[in-house]
């Protein structure tokens, strides 16, 4: 329990850092604070992986997949592409210090702290890559399913998800 | 009727989209769609900087037209409002002019904040990612002035003056390192290394590699590529930038 009011800070400061990222991509309205979530709860999956699994990468992979969920559910209700939610909603996680790095080693002389930092980066960015892809194919498969049920359940499916297919 | 209207009307859609930052398979299956809509079969081959549309007359006259993409930033206000206008025009097409003329209002009627708002932006994005970091509140609020001093210097200094994009990233970074080793010595900010990474966030082009990754993955081998170069090209850059400034700073 401590442990994981621990992952409280640094996924609030996740969250603030979003918005305002949201704010210079140009989000307006709601959007806004969805991105906000999406890089918190992001954040939170990364932080829990790690903790379990201490991988960092396969740690990466889940939170990918929570963040293309969460915003391809949100862009179905708000209706609008998942694009904006995506890339801000990743923005923590994106290997920005690793690619950094990397080229500062470069830039160093340092050849094989260089080439560890840069696949290390590429690794990295290809399992969020992956994450995010998989989950996008998946939540595209499953939708009209769940729509479906949702329908028969309660009689009438919000307007929202039904008219975008 | 008019096929070069249409042509055209096909290309502007696809342009504004590209330009708002859009993934190259949404340009090409937007513009492909708003043809088919139209009853026309077309052709759409979209690079990061280049969109060629292409479509074959029932008379069998074959046309091509190329645009090319200047370099942009991201805008998913711009981005919302095609996405709608294009799947309003797929569902429901309405005569090329009335349409032509949406697409040209897309960008005079998009919202876009003030510039300070920007600026606060840069500066609390950048003062968070410190603190995300592992920096202290201290730590935040100097990276939070050389958010200031890189947007202004983005927003106001560089870009009017014409500079591309590499010199753009090379002094911007020069300025955060250099306002970060100043502010630490002056005894403002405590770790250098968390204050230097958040301002960098601003520069730093983890989202274009983690793009470029994506594209790959989607099949568009030549888009990812080019985007991974442009990546390590900008890491380059913002590195070269620390470098030069830390040899000022010793």
């Amino acid at each position: 329990m401590e442990i994981i009011l621990s992952f409280l800070p640094p996924c609030l400061w996740a969250f603030v850092a979003c918005v305002a990222f949201g704010l210079v991509f140009n989000i307006w309205g709601g959007g806004i604070l969805i991105c906000g979530f999406g890089g918190a709860l992001g954040w939170f999956v990364y932080l829990l992986a790690q903790h379990l699994l201490t991988d960092d990468i396969v740690a990466a992979f889940l939170a990918a997949v929570a963040i293309a969920v969460y915003s391809e559910i949100m862009s179905r209700i708000r209706r609008c592409p998942v694009t904006g939610y995506l890339q801000v909603a990743l923005l923590p996680l994106v290997p920005g210090a690793g690619i950094y790095y990397s080229m500062r080693y470069c830039v160093a002389g340092e050849t094989q702290l260089f080439l560890n930092t840069l696949l290390h980066t590429f690794g990295f960015a290809a399992s969020l890559a992956v994450g995010a892809m998989l989950a996008s194919t998946v939540m595209r498969a499953l939708l009209p399913w769940i729509n479906r049920w949702r329908v028969m359940c309660l009689g009438a499916g919000t307007p929202s998800a039904k008219e975008k297919e | 009727m008019d096929y070069d209207n249409l042509l055209n009307m096909g290309t502007e859609l696809g342009y504004q989209l590209m330009y708002s930052g859009a993934e190259i398979y949404r340009v090409e299956e937007s513009v492909h769609r708003l043809l088919t809509a139209y009853g026309l079969q077309p052709q759409v081959f979209a690079i990061p900087n280049c969109l060629i549309v292409s479509l074959t007359t029932p008379e069998g006259h074959p046309i091509t037209r190329m645009r090319r993409i200047p370099p942009h930033g991201t805008d998913i206000e711009l981005l919302e409002r095609c996405n709608g206008l294009c799947r309003r025009l797929c569902a429901d097409p309405l005569p090329i002019e009335q349409a032509k003329a949406l697409i040209d209002r897309l960008e005079q009627e998009k919202r876009a904040y003030p510039n300070w708002v920007y600026l606060a932006g840069y500066v609390v994005g950048a003062g968070f990612f410190a603190a995300f970091f592992g920096g202290g509140p201290l730590d935040a609020v100097s990276a939070g002035i050389c958010g200031l001093a890189v947007g202004i210097w983005l927003m106001y200094i560089g870009a009017p003056l014409g500079f591309n994009g590499f010199f753009r990233t090379l002094i911007g970074a020069a300025i955060a390192s250099l306002l970060a080793m100043g502010l630490v010595n002056v005894g403002v900010g405590q770790q250098l290394e968390s204050i230097t990474i958040g301002t960098l966030m601003v520069l730093v082009p983890g989202m274009a590699l983690t793009n470029a990754m994506r594209e790959i993955m989607a099949g568009d081998i030549i888009s990812g590529m080019s985007r991974t170069a442009d990546a390590i090209l900008t890491a380059t850059a913002i590195s070269l930038g620390v470098v030069i400034s830390l040899a000022i700073g010793m």
